[in-house]
């Protein structure tokens, strides 16, 4: 994934950057489709759908869990025609597939680390021996539901918030 | 009082909505008493003072709903399972059910 240039915080803090031209999918699966769905994803992604709170990667996509039997599917845009269109088409029958570009911000903390501002601020444990990278919680922090994961390669962490909410969040973001 | 979600895992009670009592069933609407039934569906619940189950909402987290089997007078916390199971289970014994 890239991300947008623009450094959201001063200096000496972890960089913030918001993640655009991003395809964020929501799937769904269907009742008893599950093991056709998972068929379907590993061969359309090269990867399965992760059972639990973890976040997987595979060339050119970014598969969060987000409750069971529900996932974010992220890929950047650049010039791909109509992702959704094309999962839509693909999942059909399998899962209800939603396209959540538009209501969900997604802000990247590089970090290797959680700082110590983080780990107060939030209620889950996001200790390194806890939250590993690649694992994802759903909770919220200072009254707003966000999604965090920890990016796979331990360079930072994800934060998804429904947009609406984005410029709290990041009011809130910014002070970690 | 933390309840450990089965999707989750364990978090702060700040994180769910409680509904109340788990083990009451819709009754069957062909039931002779169907409308006695309905009313006690409705209105009568029991005020126990020990272990419950009991339906809560994980409203901030994976939206599962959870039967969790906790002490009322001690919030102690015996068990949690995801109600789409415990639905299907009760079911299953329906089915199965001469």
């Amino acid at each position: 994934m890239s991300e947008s240039a623009q450094s959201l915080t001063a200096k000496n803090r972890p960089v913030i950057s918001e993640l655009t031209d991003v395809s964020v999918t929501h799937l769904a699966a269907r009742r008893e489709m599950r093991t056709s769905l998972d068929d379907v994803a590993r061969s359309t992604f090269g990867v399965a759908l992760p059972a639990t709170p973890r976040v997987v990667e595979a060339p050119g996509v970014m598969i969060v869990w987000a409750g069971p039997d529900q996932w974010l599917v992220m890929q950047q845009r650049g010039d791909k025609a109509d992702i959704f269109a094309e999962l839509a088409k693909t999942f059909n029958g399998l899962a209800s597939v939603v396209d959540v570009s538009d209501s969900r911000a997604i802000f990247r903390v590089a970090a290797s680390r959680p700082s110590d501002a983080l780990v107060r601020s939030m209620g889950i444990d996001l200790d390194d021996s806890v939250f590993r990278p690649g694992d994802v919680a759903i909770t919220h922090v200072s009254h707003l539901g966000v999604m965090v994961w920890r990016l796979p390669d331990a360079t930072g962490y994800d934060f998804a918030c429904p947009r609406t909410y984005s410029r709290d969040f990041l009011d809130w973001l910014g002070k970690i | 009082m933390r309840i450990n979600c089965p999707f989750c895992g364990e978090r702060g009670n700040d994180e769910f909505s409680y509904l109340g009592d788990a083990s009451v069933v819709r009754p069957d609407p062909a039931s002779p008493s169907a409308a006695d039934e309905f009313y006690a569906f409705a209105y009568e619940r029991r005020n126990v003072a020990g272990p419950m189950q009991e339906l809560w909402y994980h409203t901030a987290g994976c939206h599962a709903w959870l039967v969790v089997t906790r002490d009322t007078r001690t919030h102690e916390i015996f068990e949690v399972k995801a109600a789409q199971d415990v639905a299907f289970g009760r079911q299953k014994t329906a089915d199965t059910t001469p």
